[in-house]
């Protein structure tokens, strides 16, 4: 604790000689005392001298509460120590996070469902849950569960499956919903199963339109239950090759021409709808009867 | 259900299908005709009816090509662009090559010619393998080129003799042609027309000074096209619509000059009466008989031919084409 202390007091002076204490290769900013008092409470926790240095490099400016805070919720979750250094240097900004707002992410998203290595995964791969806002997440959750209707069980599966739902903008994951449950007539059953969020929508429009404008998929008529449709797993897990070959039946050639014929297609329906957006004022009719029915 | 809904005007978006393709549409969607969604039976758009149609009977026909047919008719259409020998624009041909276009008439020609210089070489082959017994090689030769002759397709004869030049952009490259652009003289440089339109106008294989008809000529891409190959000793363009006729006469102010122009008769009678009407005899007679127009029909709503109240003028489409061709044999 004395070289915290002191750790205070010589931040501020530059030039003092590295190498004074016995710690190989520290960085030359100011003040090896503190990094010997620093380096030690990180040693503690579980890092290698190496590792700690490392760390130590990250946002040197930042007090030591925050470092030792973040690398300790990492490592709390279950990260090695390894892990956790390579999360914090590919996303610095975790190391802004108050403990006491890194420790109630990591409950909520407990309480989302992500449990032990679940939530271990979630965060490797996606740093951002614990520095995304409050609010947003919570808009997002609240969405899926009353705009979306994606049962507690549901929406846990979902999240559990593809965690970076979370860091989408609310909007864009409704119409990505609003997309497979209208568009393509899909239960929510069948989206959890299939993973729907997995795909980026952009890819999951490009196969369901090209199976469409072929004749292999149709949108459901209302209370229509059978299908011939192509299951969404289906349409979504197999890779680019197996989807042409034995869903869609064309060849990769035909696949890119469609593609970037319903790119273009796409970006000029934008550009009419925007334009359009400047004339037209919101359609009262439209938002009644257009969330009375399901399709047409 | 409500929940569902949420932002309506989005949800209705993801439910207009089939919209027609951009550059092609009615007009700004703000004086568009809205359509209700009704509370009681659905009502079946004539597009929907249209594909079904198509789904029932080209499937049958062309089997496992259909899908690829059906998605390209549901896609943005290509383009091929009619070279307008009229105007005087001569480095169009270059400017289009240099976007990566060809003159898919020529490089037919070209690619018939190869594979007939090719059969020839085989049939050279197989004349010296014979004549090993003893003819000189002048004579097998000869024969190889007389085959040659004989074995040219009536389409690739009449493309060499046609004049007629069509740039259409390769496979796969989905480019745009920039709108046709008037010369000095206010004649337009091309004419945008579907590049399979133009085979019954090379199959005509009009020589000189013969006197054509094109029965159905509205709106005038074939017309036009016949003008193209220069060699029409008198062209009469016939339609039965007199609005369509009138885009007709556009076209042919676009395009033509005046003195070419006066060689071109344009009336509009019903095609089955023309013998009563107007008579004479032709040596070439081109029928693009009234049909399902199918791309129209599955795009856009409007002026279907696969509406309900339309119905029985569709169900007569056959009659009517074995009509207007027999009566003009």
């Amino acid at each position: 604790m004395a070289g915290r202390l002191l750790w205070g007091r010589g931040w501020a002076v530059a030039g003092w000689a590295p190498g004074l204490c016995a710690l190989p290769a520290l960085p030359a900013f100011p003040g090896p005392r503190r990094g010997c008092g620093e380096a030690a409470a990180l040693r503690a926790m579980g890092f290698t001298q190496e590792q700690a240095r490392r760390l130590l490099g990250l946002q040197p400016r930042l007090g030591p509460q925050r470092r030792e805070a973040a690398a300790a919720e990492l490592l709390l979750l279950g990260l090695s120590a390894e892990a956790a250094l390579g999360l914090l240097e590919r996303s610095p900004e975790l190391l802004r996070m108050p403990a006491e707002r890194l420790q109630e992410r990591s409950a909520e998203l407990r309480r989302l469902g992500f449990c032990g290595g679940q939530l271990q995964r979630a965060v490797s791969c996606c740093p951002q849950l614990f520095t995304l806002p409050r609010r947003r997440m919570a808009a997002t959750v609240r969405m899926l569960r009353e705009r979306c209707l994606f049962t507690a069980e549901q929406l846990r599966e979902v999240l559990r499956s593809c965690p970076a739902v979370l860091l989408e903008e609310p909007c864009h994951l409704h119409h990505h919903f609003q997309y497979a449950y209208f568009r393509m007539g899909v239960q929510q059953k069948e989206m959890v199963k299939a993973r729907l969020f997995q795909m980026p929508f952009v890819e999951l429009r490009n196969r369901h339109i090209f199976l469409e404008r072929r004749g292999l998929y149709q949108t459901p008529h209302k209370g229509q239950t059978q299908t011939g449709n192509p299951k969404l797993k289906d349409i979504l897990q197999l890779p680019e090759k197996d989807f042409l070959s034995s869903l869609a039946h064309s060849t990769p050639e035909e696949y890119q021409v469609f593609k970037k014929l319903l790119a273009r297609e796409e970006e000029e329906k934008e550009e009419e709808e925007g334009r359009d957006a400047l004339y037209t004022e919101e359609d009262e009719d439209l938002d009644g009867e257009g969330s009375n029915r399901a399709w047409e | 259900m409500a929940a569902l809904g949420g932002r309506g005007r989005a949800a209705a978006a993801l439910l207009r299908r089939g919209t027609p393709p951009p550059g092609l549409g009615a007009g700004p969607r703000r004086y568009r005709y809205k359509e209700k969604w009704a509370a009681t039976a659905p009502r079946i758009p004539p597009t929907r009816l249209a594909l079904h149609h198509f789904d029932v009977n080209y499937s049958l026909q062309l089997k496992d090509l259909w899908p690829s047919v059906r998605a390209s008719l549901l896609c943005e259409q290509k383009y091929g662009a009619l070279l307008n020998n009229f105007s005087a624009v001569d480095h169009v041909p270059q400017e289009l090559e240099l976007l990566n276009a060809t003159d898919i008439v020529s490089e037919a020609r070209k690619k018939a010619q190869r594979s007939q210089q090719a059969a020839a070489a085989e049939e050279v082959g197989r004349g010296e393998s014979r004549s090993q017994e003893g003819s000189g090689e002048g004579r097998t030769a000869m024969r190889a080129e007389t085959v040659t002759q004989a074995e040219m397709s009536p389409l690739l004869r009449a493309s060499i003799t046609s004049n007629i030049k069509c740039y259409t952009f390769p496979r796969g490259d989905i480019t745009r042609f920039r709108p046709a652009r008037p010369d000095t003289l206010g004649l337009l440089d091309y004419y945008l027309i579907d590049a399979a339109s133009l085979l019954p106008v090379l199959a005509l294989n009009v020589r000189p000074d013969d006197l054509v008809l094109d029965l159905c000529a509205a709106p005038g891409g074939k017309t036009l096209a016949l003008l193209q190959t220069g060699i029409c000793g008198r062209l009469a363009a016939n339609d039965v619509s007199i609005s369509r006729t009138k885009r007709l006469h556009q076209i042919l102010h676009s395009y033509v000059p005046k003195e070419i122009r006066e060689t071109v008769s344009v009336t509009s009678c019903d095609g089955r009466d023309w013998g009563q009407l107007q008579g004479g005899t032709f040596h070439k007679v081109l029928v693009d008989v009234p049909c399902t127009t199918d791309r129209h029909s599955a795009m856009e709503d409007d002026n279907n031919i696969f509406h309900k109240r339309r119905t029985k003028e569709r169900q007569m489409l056959p009659m009517l084409q074995l009509q207007l061709l027999i009566m003009n044999m």
